[in-house]
């Protein structure tokens, strides 16, 4: 599906990890910023990505708790560096444009690099 | 199709099919029901043939692996609800599957049996370190087949095969009491759970990820799913007509697993013992490993994090991380001194309960021609998908009050 075609927000955009460039899985779609006004069509302003969306989806103590386990962050993904939607979200650019993969790079620096095959 | 690969995932999938739960079950339900239970073996094996095709297929085509497809068709609140089920059923059950590990190293060594559950989670966790995906799926799966020695040890005492064949055929046995027939009831159901477990079919949806499937793999998967399973059931099965045939006459009910490999050592003596405790120790490894791998798989894929055993450790850190804690949260369960059956009893309980939610995406994905193309789910997968998927809702919801009304089977 394009980037510019109509899309069913829940059936075929929520909830779907988001690819970027290189092939990396850098998220998933947790809720989306919406652009218009009453009368208008709408249109999607950006993804939202990281625990810090899940407030309003999940009920308040279960949201409190991802708060205190994950923290609260959200990473916005313009809609225009969606190169297309399929079963993913595959982005035109690299994770770190869009400031995702921060924890991915983080936790790296815990792992040994020696050993795996 | 490369017929030395299509031969090699065929070895791979029959030697990877046994874990703990069966080799208890099998034993347990032969020793307790004769050949009565041979058809819950059989049903539930084409079940899982079925839906490890459409995880494949899936796989193959949408390039999406089960959990991140839940995940979507679930929305977040019920995900999570399952990703936490899930995530619960399948620690238990790499727990139990080291506990039967240790058990096996203890048989084989003479050495503590707690010792040995610490020996077998390093050495586990040495080889997903150290070994690519395709490898770690090799090594344990063609490992496993030294329980072959389960079929020749079968075939070597001249069993009667017309009664083995009727046990194919659904039937209660006659004359049960009320408690024997609970009894019943609950193997079926365990063993409809120990067959279909849905750490399977994450295991099996991620690993055709891992190993980069496209639409040309998708004969390889249906052979691979079909016969490969299929073949691994009459492990099973050998292992349960053994249970009728030497354990039923004594009485005697097989509680731990050694006592499963001295079926063996009946017709075969030493060597047929030790080649089933070999047997039995790889294709448990195997388990261990596929059930912490999978759990590793949910968890990453549920979030989006960078997922796969065909990255090196670094390249995808929190899948790292997740499978180096849940081996570590299941050894810990193991070391507070829970007996093994217990937890084999738990995971299969614990397993049936969430399976209907675990199937469910996966019917509607596999049946969604947007996603799916030319190669959706036909007629008769849709038929088959739909009617195990009844089977597994009913199981589900009969399961927890058949675990405590039998006292887990023992009743």
């Amino acid at each position: 599906m394009r980037r510019d075609a109509p899309i069913k927000m829940v059936s075929q955009l929520l909830d779907l990890p988001l690819i970027d460039r290189d092939g990396r899985w850098c998220g998933v779609v947790d809720d989306v910023e919406l652009d218009g006004t009453p009368g208008r069509a709408m249109r999607i302003k950006a993804l939202l990505v990281g625990p810090g969306a899940y407030e309003g989806r999940l009920p308040g103590c279960a949201f409190w708790l991802v708060r205190k386990v994950a923290g609260d962050r959200i990473a916005r993904v313009p809609w225009d560096r969606v190169k297309n939607v399929a079963s993913a979200v595959h982005l035109e650019c690299r994770a770190e444009e869009v400031k995702l993969h921060r924890t991915e790079d983080e936790a790296r620096r815990w792992i040994p690099k020696w050993g795996a095959m | 199709m490369n017929p030395l690969e299509l031969t090699l995932g065929i070895m791979t999938a029959v030697g990877g099919f046994v874990d703990i739960s069966q080799l208890v079950f099998s034993g347990q339900a032969g020793s307790m029901f004769g050949y009565s239970l041979i058809w819950a073996f059989g049903i539930s094996t084409i079940g899982i043939m079925v839906y490890g095709e459409m995880c494949g297929r899936v796989a193959a085509v949408a390039h999406q692996p089960l959990f991140s497809l839940m995940r979507h068709r679930l929305g977040l609140k019920l995900g999570l609800v399952t990703l936490i089920a899930s995530f619960l059923s399948t620690l238990v059950t790499t727990a139990a599957e080291i506990g039967g590990l240790g058990m096996i190293l203890n048989h084989l060594t003479g050495a503590s049996y707690l010792l040995m559950c610490v020996v077998s989670t390093l050495v586990l966790m040495a080889s997903m370190w150290i070994l690519p995906f395709k490898w770690i799926e090799r090594t344990y799966g063609l490992l496993g087949l030294f329980m072959i020695v389960f079929i020749v040890a079968l075939v070597v005492i001249h069993p009667p095969w017309s009664k083995i064949a009727s046990g194919f055929v659904p039937s209660v046995p006659h004359g049960l009491s009320a408690k024997q027939l609970f009894n019943y009831s609950y193997f079926v159901v365990a063993i409809f759970s120990a067959v279909m477990f849905p750490y399977e079919a994450f295991f099996y949806s991620s690993g055709g990820i891992e190993e980069q499937w496209g639409p040309k793999d998708l004969l390889t998967n249906r052979v691979t799913s079909i016969v490969g399973m299929g073949l691994g059931s009459l492990l099973s099965i050998a292992i349960l007509a053994l249970a009728a045939l030497l354990f039923a006459p004594a009485n005697v009910a097989p509680q731990i697993p050694g006592s499963v490999a001295l079926q063996t050592a009946i017709p075969l003596g030493k060597l047929g013992l030790v080649m089933a405790l070999l047997g039995m120790l790889f294709a448990v490894a195997g388990a261990a490993v596929e059930t912490c791998m999978a759990n590793a798989y949910s968890v990453s894929q549920f979030f989006g994090w960078e997922w796969g055993r065909h990255k090196k450790p670094w390249e995808a850190p929190r899948f790292t991380i997740a499978w180096i804690i849940v081996m570590l949260l299941a050894l810990a369960i193991v070391m507070t001194g829970v007996e093994v059956m217990s937890l084999v009893g738990y995971a299969v309980v614990f397993s049936i309960v969430i399976l209907p939610l675990s199937y469910l995406p996966l019917m509607l994905l596999a049946n969604d021609k947007n996603y799916m193309r030319g190669y959706a789910n036909k007629w008769l997968a849709k038929i088959l998908g739909w009617l195990f998927f009844v089977i597994v809702t009913i199981a589900a919801i009969a399961a927890i009050p058949l675990y405590v009304l039998t006292a887990g089977g023992q009743g």
